[in-house]
C-alpha cells in the first residue's frame, strides 16, 4: 500500500455535500438489526457458552467446577481423538477429490445438447433435497442385505459379506454414501459457472482445431476456477464435519474404525458425560477447520483466471 | 358448503365433550384435597402395565391423581428435567450405570425408611446400592423388576440332538461342537450391534475376575499399567473364552443385529443365543411357539461357582425435592406390593426382586430362577465402567477377529486416560 500518496487526499475534511452523501441511511441498520440479533442469541452466544464449559469438568448436568486449560492437555494425549483425526482426514480428502470429478463430469455433460436436459438436471438435484439420515439407512440396508445377495448371485466372492461389517472396508461405504449425496449440490455450482462462459471461446477454439480435451484444460477448466475454488473449499469443510452418514450407516463401527471428530465429540460429551473435555475437542477442531478452509482459499484462489 | 350429513353434530359433540373433560381436568387440579403426582416411566413396552397399575391404585386413593409420562429416550429425557430442576414426583429408570451416576448427585430421595427395602432379596439390593447412592446407607431407589442374562437355548434342538444343559465350561463347548458337526449353527450372533456382545462380557468376566476387581482398580487411579490388577493381568482368560463362543457363530454374523437374531432364534435357526430373558418378549413376538429354555454361563468346570448377572430392569425412586413425599412414598409401597410385582414380572419375562409371595413360573426362565433364590446373583460389570469408554465398540472389534491381547490394552489405555482427565468436584 503507498500510503504516502493516499493519506494527504484524505485528511482535509470533505465538502458538506459530500459527507451529506456517506451518511448511510438508518434503515438500514434497522433492517440488519433483526438478523445479527439472532445470529447472536443462537449462535455466537452458543459458541461462546460452549467455550466457556470448555474450560471447566461440565458433565452436562450436576455440579461442576473450573478446571483451567487441563481438559485441552489431556486432549493432546488421547490416541482415540487422534484416530478421529486420521479417519476424518481420510475420509474428507478422498471424498472431496471423488465429489469434484464426479460432479464436473456429470455437470459437463448436463451443460451438453443432450436430450431432457432440464429433466436430468432435476433428476440429478434430488439427492440433495432427501434427508441424509433416511438415504443413509437405505444405503445402510444396499450395503448390508442387497449387496451381499446380488455379489453372491453373481459369483463375487469379495462382496459376499458386507463392505460396512469389516473395519478395514466400512469406511469406503460412508465415502459412496456421502459422494453421492453431496455431488447433487456440486454439480448445480459447476452448472452455474459452465454458463458463464461464453461459447465464443469454444467457437474459436474449434475454428484452431483444438480437442474436446484440449478445450476442457485450456477453456473450461480456468474458467470455472472461482466455482472449483468454492466447491472445494465447501466439500472438504462438509466433510470434515461428517455425522449424519455415520450415524446412519455405521455408527462409527465396526468397533471405532469408522469414528469421526464430529460423532466423538457427540458420543463422548452427551452420552458419555465428558461435555466439557469434548467441548475442548470441538473448540479445538472449530480453529483447525477454520485454518484448513482459510489456507485451502488463498492456494486455490492464486491460481484461478483473472479475466 | 355443506357438510356430509352426521358430520357436523358430532363434530359440535366432540368438541363439547373436549371442553367439558378440560372443565373436569382443571376442576381436579385445583382441588385441594387430590393431589397429583408426575410419574415418569422409561420403559416404552411396559405403558398399558403401568396404566392399569395406576388404575388400581387410584381406585384405593381416591385423594391422589397419578400420571404418567413415557419419553422415547428416557435417559436424555431425564437429564433434560434434571437440567430444568423439573424432577418428577416418582420415576422409574433402568438400574444402569448412568442411574448410579444421578444417584451420586444426590437428585432422589432417601428410602431406606420404608417397609418393603426388607423384602427386597439382599443379593438385588446390594446391586443397586454398588451402582452409587448420595451418601452411604441411603437407599435411592427400590427394585421394581430385575433381569437376568444367560444363554437362552432351543428345547427342540436339545432334545432332538441328544444334547443335556451344560453345567461346565467343557460341556458346553461340548454341545457347541455336536451342534456343529450336526449342522446346525451353535450359537446365533449379531455382531453389527456391537452391544450384543456385552452380556457374554459381563457373564464371563463378571464371574472370572478377582475379588473386587473394579474397587481396586478404581483405586489405582490413572496408573494401571503399573497396578496389582488390570484388565491385561486380569481379563485374558475371560476374553479368550468369549472369543471361542464366538467363533460357534454362524457365517455373515457382522451383518446381522439383534431383531435379525431375536427373529433368527426364534424361528429354531440355531441351538443358542446368547442373550437374557429381556429378549424373550421380542423372540415370543417373532414366534409365539418358540420353545426356549435358559441356563447360566458355566464360565468354570466348576458348577457350584456359576452365577447368573443380574440388573435391576425397573428401579424405582422419588424426587428429593418433591412437594408431594407422603403421597409419593404410598404409590412406590403400593408398586411394590407383592401382587403388583408379581404380576408384572410375569407379562414382562423378568423376575421379582422380592423375597416373598413371587415366583417365576415362565418356563423359559426356569433354569435361571434357581440362583435367585440361593442369592447366587452378581450385578453386570459394565455398569462399572464410565460411559465414556466405548465398550460395545471394543467388544464388536474382538468379536470381529480382532486380537485379545490388542483388547485387553486399549481397555487398559482407556480406562487410565479417562481416570487422568476425570476431576472430581469437591463434595459438600
Amino acid at each position: 500500500m503507498s500510503t504516502d500518496v493516499s493519506r494527504p487526499a484524505r485528511r482535509g475534511t470533505p465538502p458538506p455535500a459530500m459527507r451529506q452523501d456517506r451518511r448511510v441511511p438508518r434503515v438500514f441498520y434497522l433492517m440488519v438489526l433483526p438478523a445479527v440479533a439472532l445470529f447472536a442469541v443462537f449462535h455466537t452466544l452458543p459458541l461462546l457458552t460452549g467455550m466457556f464449559f470448555s474450560l471447566t469438568n461440565y458433565a452436562g448436568y450436576g455440579e461442576w467446577s473450573f478446571v483451567g486449560l487441563q481438559n485441552y492437555v489431556n486432549l493432546f494425549g488421547d490416541d482415540r481423538i487422534y484416530n478421529a483425526y486420521g479417519f476424518t482426514f481420510l475420509f474428507a480428502i478422498v471424498s472431496t477429490i471423488a465429489v469434484n470429478i464426479i460432479a464436473l463430469a456429470v455437470a459437463i455433460a448436463l451443460n451438453g445438447r443432450i436430450r431432457f436436459k432440464t429433466g436430468f438436471r432435476g433428476i440429478f438435484f434430488i439427492p440433495n433435497i432427501l434427508s441424509i439420515l433416511i438415504v443413509g439407512y437405505v444405503f445402510n440396508y444396499v450395503f448390508s442385505n442387497s449387496v451381499p445377495a446380488i455379489a453372491e448371485a453373481l459369483g463375487i466372492t469379495s462382496l459376499t459379506t458386507s463392505i460396512l461389517a469389516s473395519p478395514d472396508t466400512a469406511w469406503i461405504g460412508v465415502v459412496i454414501l456421502s459422494v453421492w449425496q453431496a455431488a447433487a449440490f456440486n454439480i448445480i455450482i459447476y452448472l452455474a459457472g459452465l454458463q458463464t462462459i461464453p461459447t465464443e471461446l469454444y467457437e474459436a477454439a474449434a475454428l484452431d482445431g483444438a480437442t474436446p480435451w484440449k478445450q476442457f484444460t485450456s477453456i473450461t477448466f480456468p474458467m470455472i476456477g472461482a466455482f472449483f475454488t468454492i466447491n472445494m473449499v465447501l466439500s472438504l469443510k462438509n466433510f470434515l464435519q461428517v455425522f449424519d452418514q455415520i450415524i446412519s450407516l455405521t455408527a462409527g463401527g465396526p468397533g471405532t474404525s469408522t469414528e469421526s471428530i464430529s460423532v466423538l465429540i457427540y458420543r463422548g460429551g452427551f452420552q458419555g458425560g465428558e461435555y466439557g473435555y469434548q467441548t475442548a475437542n470441538a473448540v479445538i477442531y472449530l480453529f483447525v477447520i477454520i485454518a484448513i478452509s482459510f489456507i485451502q482459499l488463498r492456494i486455490l484462489q492464486r491460481r484461478e483466471a483473472s479475466f | 358448503m355443506k357438510l356430509p350429513p352426521g358430520r357436523a353434530p358430532r363434530a359440535v359433540r366432540y368438541l363439547v365433550g373436549g371442553t367439558a373433560l378440560a372443565l373436569v381436568l382443571s376442576a381436579c387440579a385445583t382441588q385441594d384435597d387430590v393431589v397429583t403426582l408426575n410419574f415418569f416411566q422409561f420403559k416404552p413396552e411396559a405403558v398399558a402395565n403401568f396404566n392399569g397399575i395406576i388404575d388400581r391404585f387410584e381406585a384405593e386413593n381416591p385423594d391422589i391423581r397419578v400420571v404418567q409420562n413415557h419419553v422415547p429416550d428416557a435417559d436424555t429425557a431425564i437429564r433434560t428435567l434434571l437440567v430444568k430442576d423439573k424432577t418428577p414426583d416418582v420415576l422409574t429408570l433402568n438400574g444402569n450405570g448412568r442411574y448410579g451416576e444421578l444417584a451420586e448427585a444426590c437428585v432422589f430421595a432417601d428410602l431406606s425408611d420404608l417397609t418393603v427395602v426388607e423384602q427386597v432379596r439382599p443379593a438385588v439390593g446390594d446391586i443397586i446400592g454398588e451402582l452409587g447412592s448420595c451418601s452411604t446407607g441411603e437407599v435411592n431407589a427400590v427394585p421394581f423388576s430385575s433381569n437376568a442374562s444367560g444363554i437362552l437355548y432351543n428345547r427342540g434342538l436339545f432334545a432332538q440332538y441328544g444334547v443335556e444343559v451344560p453345567t461346565t465350561w467343557d460341556e458346553l463347548l461340548a454341545a457347541a461342537q455336536t451342534f456343529e458337526d450336526a449342522g446346525v449353527t451353535p450359537f446365533y450372533t449379531t455382531l453389527k450391534d456391537g452391544w450384543t456382545v456385552s452380556p457374554a462380557f459381563v457373564n464371563l468376566g463378571g464371574a472370572l475376575q478377582p475379588e473386587d476387581f473394579f474397587d481396586r482398580l478404581r483405586a489405582e487411579g490413572s496408573d494401571v499399567a503399573a497396578g496389582e490388577v488390570s484388565f491385561s493381568k486380569d481379563y485374558p482368560e475371560a476374553m479368550e473364552k468369549l472369543t471361542t463362543l464366538y467363533s460357534f457363530g454362524q457365517d455373515g454374523a457382522a451383518s446381522r443385529d439383534y431383531n435379525a437374531g431375536n427373529a433368527a432364534f426364534g424361528a429354531g435357526e440355531s441351538a443358542m443365543y446368547m442373550q437374557g430373558s429381556y429378549a424373550i418378549p421380542a423372540i415370543r413376538a417373532s414366534n409365539p411357539d418358540a420353545n426356549i429354555g435358559s441356563f447360566p454361563y458355566p464360565a468354570t468346570n466348576s458348577p457350584e461357582d456359576t452365577v447368573v448377572v443380574s440388573g435391576v430392569d425397573v428401579a424405582v425412586s422419588v424426587g428429593r425435592d418433591t412437594e408431594h413425599p407422603e403421597e409419593a412414598r404410598r404409590f412406590v409401597e403400593f408398586l411394590m406390593s407383592p401382587e403388583v410385582v408379581q404380576q408384572y414380572a410375569q407379562e414382562q419375562s423378568a423376575f421379582s426382586p422380592l423375597t416373598t409371595g413371587a415366583e417365576t413360573t415362565d418356563p423359559a426362565l426356569a433354569g435361571l430362577a434357581p440362583y435367585f433364590d440361593d442369592n447366587r446373583i452378581i450385578g453386570f460389570i459394565d455398569h462399572q465402567l464410565p460411559a465414556s469408554l466405548p465398550l460395545p465398540q471394543y467388544l464388536q472389534e474382538l468379536a470381529l477377529g480382532g486380537s485379545v491381547e490388542g483388547f485387553l490394552s486399549v481397555m487398559d489405555r482407556e480406562w487410565s486416560k479417562i481416570a487422568a482427565r476425570t476431576i472430581p468436584n469437591e463434595k459438600d
